[in-house]
Parts: C-alpha cells; sequence; structure tokens
C-alpha cells in the first residue's frame, strides 16, 4: 500500500513538472513568442531573426513602457505546421493561453497560418506575420477589422507583388538576353512546380508574356513536382521548344535539381524566377557549383536596401553560418513592435494595434509601411520604389549578388548599391551564336 | 419504476462495476464530463477535443481494418471529405453546423461506397496500396479546382460549432461516445442485438468459411466501408467546424497514418482500444511540445516502439489482460484478483483448478 502510494506520488509528481507553462517566467518582461515549423529551415531563420533582434533590444536596456524598461522574453513554439494544421492552432493556444506571450511572431504554412491566426485573434494577441505570402490574411482584415485588426505582416511581400516582382525581373532579363544575344525576338519557356503561387505565376504569364510585346513569345509550360529528383525531361523538352529563357517557380527541393542539371546539360536558355532553395547559403555546395547564374527573387543580399540591411546581413552570416532568408523578417518585427508599444506606452492590444498602423521603419528590408484601413488587404506591406520592393539575386562565381532594381536605374531609377549587373551564361551566349 | 431502478443498478453494479475495463471507461468518461468544472484553461479544453475528434477517427480505422481486414492506408480520404462537404456547404449553402456535419458524413459514406466497390476486388497488399492511392487522387481534384476547394489554402472562414469553448467541448465529447458506443455494438460478437459483429469477425478470421456459410461478405465488407466513412466523416465535420478550415492538410499521407498508429497503440479490433491510443498519445505528444519540443517526434517513436516491442497486441488488450479473467465455465469476466467466479464459483486459474483436482 504503501509502495502504491509512493508511486502515484512520483507519478503526480513528474506530471506536474511536465505540464507545460507550470514554470514560471520572470516577472516585468515582454514575452514574445515566435511560432513556426521549428525542425525546418523556415522556423530556425524565425528564431535566429528573433533572437539576433532580442538580443540587441535587451542589451540596449530593453523596450520602455510607459515609465518602466522591460526586457523581451522570447518563447520558442514549434507548431508543426508541415505536418499537421490542428497541430499549429493548438501550438498557438498553447502559446497564449499556457505560455501567456504578450506578442507573437511568426507563421509560414498559408493554410496553417489561417488556422492561428483565427486563434491568435479570438484571444486578440497581436500576431505579426514574417512567412506567409498570401494576401487572404489581409482581406480578413478588411472583411472583419474588429476581429483580424491584430494582425500585420512583416514579411514577405504578397503573392500578387511577388508575381510582379518576378515580371519585372524577367524584363531585366529579357533585354539583357537580347542585348548579348543579339536577337529581337524572345521565346520564354515556364518551368514551374504545381503549386498554388506556381498556379498563380503561370496564368499570370499566360496572360501577360503575350501583352508585353510581340517580340515575346511563349513556347511553353511545363510542372514538375516540388520533389521531383529528375527535371532532364523537361529540360531537355525545353531545349527542342527553342526557349531563350526559362522563367522558374520552386519553393520545394526540385530547385536543386532544376539548376543542378540545367547548368550540367547547359541547357541554352537563360533562368530567371523564384528558386526559394537558391536563396540559401548551401545551394552553391549543394550544386556542387553548377548552379552558378541561377537567379531568383530574394529578400536580403549584401546590399544597402537600407543602412541597416549590410549590418544585419552580415551578423546573421557570422552568428548562423546561414543567409537571411524571408522568414529571418522577425529581426525586423521585434524593433516594429518595440517601437509601437513604446510610442503606445501600454502593453495594450489595441493601442498597440493603433501604433503599428502608423508604423514607419527603415528595417533590414526596405522601408515598412502598412497598408491603410481603407484599401481591401489592410495591414499589409507597402510595395514600391520607397517602400519595400523585394530584390532580384543571381548567383556569380559562388557569390548571390543583387541584380534586380537593375543596375541601371531604368526601375524608377532604384539603385540599391553593391548590386551589379544579370549575367547571361557563357554556354547560352555559346549555344546561340554558334546557332 | 422503482422496479426498473433498482434493477438497472443491479446491471450497472453486475456489468459495469464488477469489470474492472469497464469500471475504468465509465470512471474516465465521468471524468471527461467533469473536466470543464475543474479546468477551463482554452489550451487543456483544445487538446481533449482534438482528442475526441480523433478518437472517432481512429476508432472508424479500426472498425474496417481492424474487424474486416481491410486494410486501409488511406483513411485520410473519408476524413478530408467529410471536412471538405462539411466546409461546402456551410459556405456556399449557408447550412448549420448540426446539418452540414451529419450531411457531410454522408458524402463520405458515398465515398466509402466508391472507394469499396473497386477495393473488393483486392486483398492485402494490393487493397492497402489502392487505399493509399484515392487521398492522393483527391488531393489531386482539390488542387485541379481551386475556385471550389480553395485550392492549397482550403476553405476557410467556416461558422464554429459555437462560440463557447465548453460546449464545443461537450458536443464533441457526447458525439465522440455516441459513435464509439454504435460502433462498439456494431462489432461486438456476442451482442444479441445486431448480428454484424459476429459476421465481421467471421470474415476477417475465414472470409471462404464465411462465404460457405451463406454470409453475403461482398456486402458485409462494403457496410464496413461505408459505416467507417460515415463515422471519420462525423470527425472531419466536427474538425472543420472546429478549426474554421478545411485543406489539404487533411489528406496527406501523415494523417492517414495518424489514426493506425493510435489504433496499433492502444489494441487494433477492440474500437475502444484507439479511443485510449488517443487519448493517451495525443497529449503525450502536447507535454512533449512543452518540454522537449525539438525531440518529441524522436521520442514519440522511441514510445511506441516500446509498446508495440513488449505490448504486441496493443496497451489496451495488455492491461486488460493483467486486470482481467474470463471464468473457463461461463466465460464471465472477472477481476483477476478473485480466485473463483462471482457468478458461478468456478476457480478462475489454473493452479485453484488443479488444487480442486
Amino acid at each position: 500500500m504503501k509502495k502504491g502510494l509512493v508511486a502515484l506520488l512520483v507519478v503526480c509528481l513528474v506530471a506536474v513538472a511536465l505540464i507545460p507553462g507550470c514554470q514560471p517566467g520572470p516577472e516585468g518582461t515582454i514575452k514574445i513568442g515566435v511560432i513556426g515549423p521549428m525542425t525546418f529551415v523556415q522556423g530556425e531563420q524565425h528564431w535566429m531573426g528573433a533572437t539576433m533582434a532580442a538580443d540587441e533590444i535587451n542589451e540596449a536596456g530593453g523596450i520602455v513602457v510607459g515609465n518602466v524598461t522591460m526586457p523581451i522574453e522570447l518563447v520558442q513554439i514549434d507548431s508543426n505546421e508541415m505536418l499537421s494544421v490542428p497541430d499549429a492552432a493548438t501550438a498557438m493556444e498553447k502559446a497564449v493561453t499556457v505560455d501567456k506571450v504578450d506578442f507573437l511572431v511568426g507563421g509560414f504554412r498559408t493554410e496553417a497560418v489561417l488556422a492561428m491566426q483565427d486563434t491568435a485573434m479570438d484571444h486578440q494577441k497581436i500576431f505579426l506575420g514574417c512567412g506567409s505570402a498570401s494576401k487572404e490574411q489581409c482581406v480578413r482584415v478588411a472583411e472583419d477589422y474588429d476581429k483580424y485588426k491584430y494582425w500585420f505582416r512583416i514579411t514577405p511581400i504578397n503573392d500578387n507583388l511577388l508575381v510582379m516582382d518576378s515580371f519585372l525581373i524577367l524584363d531585366t532579363v529579357i533585354s539583357v538576353v537580347k542585348d548579348e544575344l543579339g536577337i529581337e525576338e524572345v521565346k520564354i519557356a515556364l518551368l514551374m512546380e504545381k503549386a498554388e503561387v506556381g498556379d498563380l505565376i503561370v496564368s499570370a504569364c499566360e496572360h501577360l508574356i503575350p501583352a508585353m510585346g510581340e517580340d515575346l513569345e511563349l513556347v511553353g509550360t511545363w510542372r514538375p513536382s516540388p520533389t521531383a529528383t529528375d527535371v532532364t525531361a523537361e529540360l531537355s523538352a525545353i531545349k527542342n521548344s527553342g526557349a531563350h529563357i526559362i522563367m522558374t517557380y520552386f519553393s520545394g527541393p526540385v530547385g536543386i535539381v532544376y539548376a543542378k542539371q540545367w547548368g550540367e546539360l547547359e541547357i541554352p536558355a537563360a533562368s530567371a524566377g523564384i528558386n526559394v532553395e537558391a536563396q540559401k547559403m548551401g545551394f552553391w555546395d549543394a550544386t556542387g557549383g553548377k548552379g552558378n547564374y541561377e537567379t531568383t527573387l530574394n529578400q536580403y543580399a549584401r546590399i544597402e536596401q537600407t543602412d541597416k540591411t549590410i549590418p544585419f546581413f552580415d551578423k546573421f552570416v557570422a552568428e548562423t553560418g546561414e543567409f537571411p532568408t524571408y522568414t529571418a523578417g522577425t529581426y525586423d518585427a521585434l524593433y516594429i513592435l518595440k517601437d509601437a508599444i513604446e510610442r503606445a506606452g501600454t502593453l495594450d492590444s489595441d493601442a498597440v494595434v493603433i501604433e503599428l498602423e502608423n508604423t514607419e521603419y527603415f528595417g533590414s528590408a526596405g522601408r515598412i509601411v502598412f497598408t491603410s484601413t481603407e484599401t481591401g488587404n489592410p495591414h499589409d506591406l507597402m510595395w514600391g520604389p520607397e517602400y519595400v520592393t523585394g530584390i532580384g539575386t543571381q548567383w556569380q562565381d559562388g557569390e548571390l549578388l543583387c541584380i534586380w532594381p537593375p543596375v541601371d536605374g531604368s526601375w524608377n531609377g532604384l539603385v540599391y548599391e553593391g548590386t551589379v549587373a544579370y549575367k547571361v551564361p557563357p554556354w547560352v551566349i555559346d549555344y546561340w551564336e554558334a546557332k | 419504476m422503482r422496479d426498473y431502478a433498482w434493477r438497472l443498478s443491479k446491471n450497472f453494479q453486475g456489468e459495469i462495476l464488477a469489470v474492472p475495463g469497464k469500471a475504468i471507461a465509465f470512471f474516465f468518461l465521468l471524468f471527461l464530463f467533469f473536466v470543464p468544472v475543474i479546468i477551463s484553461n482554452p489550451y487543456i479544453l483544445r487538446i481533449l477535443i482534438f482528442a475526441s475528434i480523433f478518437a472517432i477517427y481512429a476508432a472508424s480505422w479500426d472498425f474496417l481494418s481492424g474487424f474486416t481486414g481491410q486494410v486501409n492506408f488511406g483513411h485520410a480520404v473519408f476524413f478530408g471529405v467529410g471536412a471538405y462537404a462539411t466546409a461546402l456547404l456551410n459556405l456556399k449553402l449557408g447550412l448549420p453546423p448540426a446539418a452540414t456535419i451529419p450531411l457531410g458524413a454522408l458524402v463520405a459514406v458515398l465515398t466509402g461506397l466508391i472507394v469499396g466497390i473497386p477495393a473488393l476486388r483486392l486483398r492485402g497488399h494490393y487493397l492497402a496500396l489502392v487505399t493509399l492511392a484515392f487521398p492522393i487522387i483527391l488531393t489531386g481534384i482539390v488542387l485541379a479546382f481551386p475556385n471550389f476547394t480553395g485550392g492549397e489554402l482550403g476553405l476557410y472562414g467556416i461558422s464554429p460549432l459555437s462560440d463557447s469553448r465548453v460546449l464545443i467541448y461537450y458536443i464533441a465529447l457526447i458525439v465522440m461516445i455516441a459513435s464509439v458506443l454504435i460502433m462498439w455494438k456494431l462489432t461486438d460478437a456476442k451482442s444479441t442485438f445486431v448480428r454484424t459483429g459476429v459476421i465481421l469477425h467471421a470474415i476477417r478470421e475465414d472470409e471462404i468459411t464465411a462465404r460457405a456459410s451463406g454470409i453475403n461478405t461482398t456486402k458485409y465488407k462494403l457496410l464496413a466501408f461505408c459505416v467507417s466513412g460515415f463515422f471519420a466523416g462525423i470527425a472531419g465535420g466536427l474538425s472543420a467546424h472546429f478549426l474554421q478550415i478545411a485543406g489539404p492538410s487533411n489528406l496527406t499521407l501523415f494523417f492517414s497514418f495518424q489514426p493506425i498508429i493510435w489504433t496499433i497503440f492502444g489494441g487494433i479490433a477492440t474500437i475502444y482500444g484507439p479511443v485510449t491510443g488517443v487519448y493517451i498519445l495525443y497529449p503525450l505528444m502536447e507535454i512533449l511540445r512543452g518540454v522537449i519540443p525539438q525531440l518529441r517526434m524522436l521520442i514519440f517513436a522511441l514510445i511506441l516502439i516500446v509498446v508495440l516491442l513488449f505490448m504486441p497486441q496493443g496497451i489496451t488488450t495488455w492491461f486488460r489482460d493483467k486486470i482481467e479473467v474470463e471464468c473457463p465455465r461461463c466465460k464471465l469476466t472477472n477481476v483477476a484478483t478473485r480466485q473463483y467466479c462471482r457468478a458461478c464459483n468456478a476457480p478462475l486459474h489454473l493452479e485453484q483448478r488443479l488444487e480442486q483436482r
């Protein structure tokens, strides 16, 4: 009997110790939950960006709330959103009700972010999105402002604008290809993985490319799986189609496969578009250098988008051994939140929302201003030469360099210091010169 | 009336309290009914709501695969169809959850027929592979018609089951208990009420003999697909209204394998086994999220391996065998600590039987 009671006691003690959130946090801190798929690179970057910002803010004393200075305490929350949407919503609820976070940053996969957004809004917690590009989250703010006003997008620009940037990069590549190859009419092939954003870009390309000029011809569309391990069939077909440019969209590992095989087979077409894998430092090694000249839409490169970009970029690389990608935008999110809290002088969500709406912050990725409540997608990022633009980057001999906005200033006169000219791969030039 | 109450009380004592497994289940359900009185934390209630929903889902897999041997590796198709149908009925026609969930489940029954008819021609590995294909096909359909299905984003803005978390908890709990009881009764081989239990058992053990005995096995296997689809559809509908989103993540391979893990962990071909599996494993994963989030999948896998190594019949069956013993003479279930049967007084353990001789 005695043994049974002791066993019961041990079980109870272990259970109490294991119940999450039983350990109280330090008094007088501002708890910020960093929520994301922490076992994936996107979540790791959420955490790295937020940690860097929190350390800097705390070293400088913390956040001034009225008359009190409070340090930031970060809480890491693994949403497991890549595998389970219910898990993501539950993680959000835990963050709010058990970990008692004051604010939240992060989120990546759109379907999960929509569910997490609902949970955060139910608890009237400010949630700064740093991963999902879907416009829908901001459309919800317009449709039901009182419920969804606590949502703001920090990174990336929304999916419509991502498409717009892709076209602007394509336009730059077209003009360079025309000059370098000495051709008047340019043939374009679409190679885009089967995914929502891919569908959107394909649909836009099919409508817009013919409208961009009579000198442009769309020669075909190829849609491999995001996890395809071989795209030689598609590349051979593109070569046979006579395309001068391949417009890409890859968010998955097929991006590495594509770039490697494109370089190995020396497909005579320049590459431009979105390749998420090419945004990472490991891309060069993963492709064995065959991904040279691969081009992708990006958020960060070592250029002066603002005076904060290069210090942030260098520090991030030094501390993590990785290039920052857009989910590392949690870095800017924490500073934006700090400024809004200090202006509001309180941690009250409603007061901080009003100050967030008045944000004008020069962050690591540009000047951040939110769209107004009168637009159809409030609390989204303003985009344009005076705001956040996104950038085009190209791998050139082992370095990821900015190639858009173009170095000649042909896009609204905007040139970020450190930008270089787009390079057409030499084998493409050789092939078309020999023809 | 008094006589009826007296008889009910006697039955309760004899059928529930005297059988340890049933007594534990009864007190656990009683505890679940009082949880919102003790705990008001919405996070804990959310975990238990999902546990109720997933308990229906896992039991529905056990109903089909555990009892008829029709191994289904694509059970997410029923859950997903239930969730999508519920979401569409709510968003497009404005129907309330009380109508959308059962109607969504009926659509899942139709899916059960569509899946079941070709699947009946196959057995074993071939059947498993074919069932695996159905969620992939449905995912393809979902992505092919994004304007109707919401594509990758899924359908969102679904009306909630209720504004009160406590009420949602009770809805999920009551639906779970009712669903599990129905499935349990339908599979009870000793039942004098319905014959399906003994027939499904017969089909699983030896289909040819069952057919030779005059049982239309095709009809009963199809029935199993439909019943399983119905309850998985109910779970999908509840999930869609609770999460307020129905998306392609409901159709992933991971989601198809989850009920299999819960069922094998809890005890296959029992109905209550998967329920136990869900109520242990789902909260356990949440506890691990709070303690060691990065390693929780690894620890989860280790626990599963250890349990399956030492309790291959599942934790419920292992535990039941420890606390219960069946009388060799009258087949009545007794507490394992009893020496003699509570009804016929026959010796329950081998040693006593040898002693008596």
